[in-house]
């Protein structure tokens, strides 16, 4: 018995994935890809967050720099409850990388790559349309094109030298918060492409929510855009009538319940997300496949 | 498990009265872009004629634009383009005066700012511009400004973006309503999901702002070859006879304005209308948007 045990244990080691999710700030990964990611480890994969930006803006009443080290703090907090094991901070200003090298972030991105070889990446659609957000674009971007560079060794050429081998991802997610309406619409026929897929997050639903709630800062500072909002248009919203940590915590849950219910539409599930996925197949042209 | 989906949730565009405010900011890189034969004058005249504030803010100084040369064109053009915001009702213009179709290298971050600093201090409650997604746009200027005004316009309501602000005693404010335009005929990059009737006055109104622009529309030459290419068909168009061939392209060029606008209105089941992106105060948290519509209440 005990040898099965260990048996199962390592085959479970032997075949578990290792994810690397990049994200320009952490609600962005919490709130499009927090279930499902927390699914996959729960399955036994082991997980790394590399998280381009500091999140020094995103905040209420706070200066750049606590709101950087409270983001930061709180990213690791919600990682940890989503199971992800080590978050990596490349630590660009939040707002900014409209004016930072793509090729620069790309190559941050991929030493990241080649240092844990993924079997799987999670990365931000960068063709999602309406996210304001633009950083969440360029971090696509620039994750989109390191996991194609990683696997050609003319790229980065020393990393070789510091033994950084070439490495290819085989399967891709973009994720992105449902804001573009076609975001349903496959990109095109043909097999090369991405395809809209939903994953069932209903067994990861309450611990998303806790990662969601961890991250405190941009919750208050959401929450008070919404009151100052209604405020200035003489509404109220009865929940934020005294915006505290319970009333924040409750709307970071809604929240988290709204885009579970959007991702579900047209589905079998009750709760779930919604990525393009480039699996396996993907750049192989099916031509080529049975050979 | 992954389940394959494919749904459209695109449906036709939706009618959209005016939003509640009373301020009005239009960024656009050009001097003749508030009215075009993709939108927008329409709507600025139906703004103004509410009553509302509108700003225009010109990021490019138009050099390019037109047969005489960048300094005499620069100068033509902002003076065009005074004359057509006021045609509009619009109380005033800024330019940026970047240097047109060179905005591609600009600074990003730069340009935004200065978007941050107006809507800081105009705290408009819609803007109007090019829509940042829009696909096929071979303009450089409309992709830049509309890549920064996708961000200024809920940056500005950031305190920890740009605070030297805050020393001139202006506040952070967030623009909660946008209407995006683009052209309907590049691809399908942009795919209106609202409308706007216009009403006859803001049709005409939308006719003489475009026709303002003398230096790159309602040119004569364009009238004459109208009237060459018809006579060699054996053919007249009755309203021309008489008119000189800069009073006949000007009454072409309105009759353009009034063609499309009746065009959307015929495709949206009404007289007159313009087409847009339209994006409403919390589309921006799709997750919460169903709650807030249920749960808020007056005060």
């Amino acid at each position: 018995m005990r040898m099965l045990a260990l048996f199962l244990l390592l085959a479970a080691g032997l075949w578990a994935k290792t994810i690397l999710i990049v994200a320009a700030d952490a609600p962005d990964f919490v709130l499009a890809a927090g279930g499902a990611v927390a699914a996959m480890i729960e399955a036994g994969d082991r997980a790394i967050l590399v998280r381009v930006t500091n999140e020094d803006k995103d905040s209420y009443g706070l200066t750049a720099e606590e709101t950087a080290l409270r983001s930061r703090a709180e990213c690791e907090q919600a990682a940890g409850i989503l199971g992800i094991g080590k978050v990596v901070h490349l630590g660009y200003r939040a707002g900014e990388l409209g004016g930072v090298s793509p090729t620069e972030i790309r190559d941050r991105i991929l030493f990241q790559v080649r240092l844990h070889k993924p079997d799987v990446m999670f990365i931000p659609n960068p063709y999602a349309e309406y996210v304001e957000q633009l950083d969440r674009h360029y971090v696509g971007m620039a994750a989109e094109e390191a996991r194609r560079a990683a696997a050609l060794g003319n790229h980065q050429p020393p990393h070789e030298a510091v033994g950084l081998k070439t490495h290819h991802t085989p399967e891709l997610y973009y994720y992105a918060q449902p804001v573009d309406p076609r975001r349903r619409e496959p990109e095109s026929t043909a097999t090369f492409v991405p395809q809209p897929v939903v994953k069932d997050i209903a067994r990861t639903f309450a611990k998303k929510v806790r990662a969601a709630q961890a991250l405190k800062t941009s919750n208050h500072a959401m929450a008070m855009r919404v009151r100052e909002r209604l405020e200035a248009t003489g509404r109220r919203l009865p929940l934020l009538d005294t915006v505290d940590d319970a009333s924040v915590a409750k709307l970071a849950e809604l929240n988290v319940a709204g885009l579970a219910k959007i991702g579900a539409a047209d589905s079998p599930y009750r709760m779930a997300e919604e990525f393009h996925y480039a699996g396996k197949d993907f750049q192989v042209p099916e031509k080529l496949r049975a050979k | 498990m992954i389940i394959p989906v494919i749904s459209i949730f695109l449906m036709a565009p939706r009618m959209v009265n005016l939003p509640p405010g009373k301020v009005l900011m239009v960024l656009q890189p050009h001097h003749d872009d508030h009215t075009t034969d993709y939108g927008m004058g329409g709507l600025i005249a139906k703004f103004t004629e509410a009553g509302w504030e509108a700003w225009y803010v010109r990021a490019s100084n138009d050099e390019k634009d037109g047969a005489n040369g960048y300094a005499h064109n620069d100068m033509i053009n902002l003076r065009e383009s005074l004359a057509g915001t006021r045609e509009l009702g619009m109380k005033g213009v800024y330019s940026l005066n970047w240097r047109n179709d060179y905005m591609d290298p600009i600074p990003l971050n730069e340009l935004r700012e200065q978007l941050i600093l107006l809507i800081r201090k105009h705290r408009p409650d819609v803007v109007l511009g090019h829509d940042p997604w829009g696909h096929y746009d071979r303009n450089p200027d409309h992709r830049k400004v509309a890549r920064a005004e996708a961000e200024a316009v809920w940056m500005a309501g950031l305190s920890n973006v740009h605070p030297e602000h805050f020393e001139l005693g202006l506040k952070p404010h967030r623009v909660p309503y946008r209407f995006y335009k683009a052209r309907v005929d590049y691809g399908r990059g942009h795919e209106a999901n609202a409308f706007v009737e216009l009403t006859e006055s803001q049709v005409r109104k939308k006719q003489k702002a475009y026709v303002a622009h003398r230096n790159v529309y309602a040119s004569p030459a364009m009238a004459r070859s109208v009237r060459q290419q018809l006579e060699a068909q054996g053919l007249v168009i009755p309203e021309l006879e008489g008119k000189s061939d800069e009073e006949a392209a000007v009454m072409i060029e309105e009759w353009h304005m009034d063609w499309i606008s009746r065009k959307r209105g015929a495709e949206n089941g009404v007289r007159y209308a313009e087409i847009y992106w339209f994006a409403d105060e919390f589309d921006s948290l799709p997750g919460l948007k169903e709650y807030l519509g249920a749960n808020v209440v007056k005060k």
